[in-house]
């Protein structure tokens, strides 16, 4: 019951708020629906055979005076007949610091990589690439600060760090007042008027001690936690996008592109024991209200089992075709190919799903 | 040793006072149409550019990391606001960590706020498409409007830049009289254009055919922000066989297919105009523009 009063006190206003764009009495409101139908259990995913919800999202967000921003997501899930409410994001910004700086503090999504900083309903593909579903959880948050500062360069350059709690990663527990420390860094610029490109390097260090996992398989998560641990991960992102003339409104080409390694797994594990993946993605929007997608990623895990590792392979190929009625709609075809060792459920699928997207509008990341 | 220091000290000082001193204000314009005007009215004290050229869709922008990096560095930033560039200047301002910019700072100056817009929806609700709770933000295509936007911005260049303050009154005193000379060229060469009609994209030409008295009696949009539909196109055909009109009006950066079907199917004639500065060849400044857009709509017959 005491979800429906929290959702209650956030969906009231909605109706007054949807009027006029963000002040001091009506922060910016917006829903994500997403919903799907999908033919298969599969492996290492939450979204199981037959329909259900994703990730349906009430988000609010408003300038808190001239220097603060704040923001808060709750996250609705439901996992066989329960509703779980959870707090995604719930945090603070600074606005125009001197120097470049830029502070977040509360609850956020960590910077690294290319995907995990994106809120899942702007993805191009009906579940995030299985290295992420892995080693991140799908997208990693947790409750900590950042400090990111902007170079005086003539490119894009920024630099940050972030230090989590830690307890929304794999397999942590215990007393460490700081368990994840994560460094990142993005370079990006224009080729042309036609081509951008970002590229990024993270590094996150776990300092949590590494407790005895879940086996894959029996967890359906309910948990946003990750299913494989480590106590170092270094990932490398690279990103470009062509759209004719800059005009990203009728056309538009996004090649993305990640690579994770992780090591020191346990305090068992050899130099040999380390998971690795790595996925790419090509989308091409070729009319302004269609696009299709190709994906193609790999992930190669060790599985810890008391003393010793058991080998796990997934290699996943992804089609997608998606039709936008307007910038706020999107219906998404999918079909995803397994091939792997280890995971029960390696399976085929055709995905169906919608992603509406209500109220505010969404900010264009890049 | 310690001469040298204080002479390399004196040296740096030096330079970072001519520096001051001569530094251009660096003015971030949002769309072309505005980088003209800061330019017009900023001249060689400014430097100017823009985050978009005129071949893209101001609503379709990504903050990508190149305009971060201009958004850090500006003084100044020149948009429309009413919500144009809401997919991607609030993320630009948060991103680009630039103290002098954020919203209710000197320098930030949005040109819808200086002037009433107009077609403010009575009820907002995404059924009726991508409707702006302002009203209408494609405001540069009013030259009344566009006198008083540059006035509030010349006000804003005083403020900012107050050493230059008798430059920045001379700029806009010779760009008001000039301007004011043309719209009375723009208009005796409308008159022509009175009571024509026009079927039209999208809602950015209001400004411009209210101004010269041209009916719309149609947008190939069946609803703003979604592109034209089969079903919608066949509906303004039967609309354009009962209502004549003279011309289908498109901007350079919008997609052509629509408006070639409704041309040929109905025999209207299509009419591509220069949605902003760099739009044409000719249009080089805001002057160009209205130039060119008031003479190849003279062409309409």
């Amino acid at each position: 019951m005491k979800y429906f009063r929290l959702l209650s006190y956030l969906i009231l206003p909605f109706g007054i708020v949807l009027k006029v764009s963000a002040n001091p009495a009506n922060p910016d409101v917006s829903f994500i629906l997403d919903g799907f139908y999908k033919t298969e259990d599969t492996a290492l995913s939450k979204r199981g055979r037959s329909f259900g919800l994703g990730h349906t999202e009430l988000s609010l967000q408003s300038a808190v005076d001239d220097r603060f921003i704040g923001k808060l997501t709750t996250v609705l899930e439901s996992h066989d007949g329960e509703t779980e409410v959870e707090l995604e994001e719930a945090f603070l910004n600074t606005v125009g610091l001197p120097l470049g700086l830029d502070i977040r503090a509360g609850r956020f999504l960590s910077q690294v990589g290319y995907l995990n900083s994106h809120h899942t309903h702007s993805d191009h593909f009906a579940e995030r690439p299985a290295v992420y579903r892995a080693l991140l959880g799908a997208h990693y948050f947790d409750d900590g600060l950042r400090i990111n500062t902007l170079l005086p360069t003539p490119f894009f350059w920024r630099i940050g760090v972030e230090t989590f709690k830690g307890n929304q990663l794999a397999g942590g527990e215990g007393d460490e007042s700081v368990g994840v420390y994560t460094f990142n860094t993005k370079l990006g610029g224009d080729i042309s008027v036609s081509n951008s490109w970002q590229f990024g390097a993270s590094y996150i260090r776990h300092k949590l001690k590494v407790m005895e996992e879940e086996h894959e398989g029996h967890d359906h998560g309910h948990s946003h936690n990750a299913g494989y641990s480590a106590e170092k991960l270094y990932m490398l992102d690279a990103v470009w996008k062509w759209a004719p003339l800059g005009n990203a409104r009728n056309r538009q080409l996004i090649l993305s592109a990640e690579y994770i390694y992780a090591d020191d797994l346990n305090e068992y594990a050899t130099d040999d024991d380390t998971h690795e993946g790595w996925y790419a993605s090509l989308v091409y929007r070729f009319r302004p209200q269609w696009a299709v997608g190709i994906r193609q990623g790999e992930v190669e895990l060790k599985q810890a089992h008391d003393d010793h590792f058991h080998d796990q392979t997934l290699e996943e190929t992804d089609l997608m075709v998606s039709w936008s009625r307007s910038h706020f709609s999107t219906i998404r075809l999918q079909y995803s190919r397994q091939q792997g060792v280890g995971f029960e459920n390696v399976k085929d699928s055709v995905s169906l799903q919608y992603v509406m997207s209500i109220g505010a509008h969404g900010a264009h990341e890049f | 040793m310690n001469f040298k220091k204080s002479q390399i000290a004196l040296l740096l000082l030096g330079w970072l006072i001519s520096n001051a001193a001569f530094a251009k204000l660096d003015i971030l314009a949002c769309e072309p149409e505005w980088r003209s005007l800061a330019e017009l009215l900023g001249g060689d004290k400014v430097d100017v550019t823009s985050a978009t050229t005129a071949f893209q869709d101001p609503h379709h922008i990504e903050a990508r990391p190149s305009l971060i990096v201009k958004a850090r560095n500006a003084d100044l930033i020149f948009c429309t606001g009413a919500e144009l560039e809401i997919g991607w200047l609030p993320l630009l301002l948060t991103k680009s960590a630039n103290p002098r910019i954020q919203a209710s700072q000197l320098g930030n100056f949005l040109a819808s706020n200086q002037v009433e817009l107009i077609e403010k929806p009575a009820t907002l609700d995404r059924s009726q498409g991508d409707v702006h709770a302002a009203g209408n933000p494609h405001v540069h295509w009013d030259p009344y409007r566009l006198l008083k936007i540059a006035e509030a911005f010349s006000e804003r260049l005083k403020r900012i830049d107050a050493a230059n303050k008798d430059y920045y009154q001379q700029r806009y005193s010779a760009f008001a009289s000039r301007w004011n000379e043309s719209i009375d060229k723009w208009e005796s060469l409308a008159t022509s254009l009175q009571a024509k009609k026009a079927i039209v994209y999208h809602k950015n030409w209001s400004y411009l055919l209210n101004w010269l008295e041209v009916e719309i009696i149609g947008d190939l949009e069946p609803k703003p922000g979604i592109p034209p539909t089969s079903a919608h196109l066949a509906d303004l055909l039967t609309n354009t066989n009962y209502n004549k009109p003279d011309v289908i009006l498109i901007a350079n950066y919008q997609d052509k297919k629509g408006a070639l079907w409704l041309s040929k199917k109905s025999g209207v004639p299509i009419l591509e105009l220069p949605f902003t500065v760099g739009g044409s060849k000719a249009a080089d400044n805001l002057f160009t523009l209205y130039d060119d857009a008031l003479s190849r709509l003279n062409q309409i017959r």
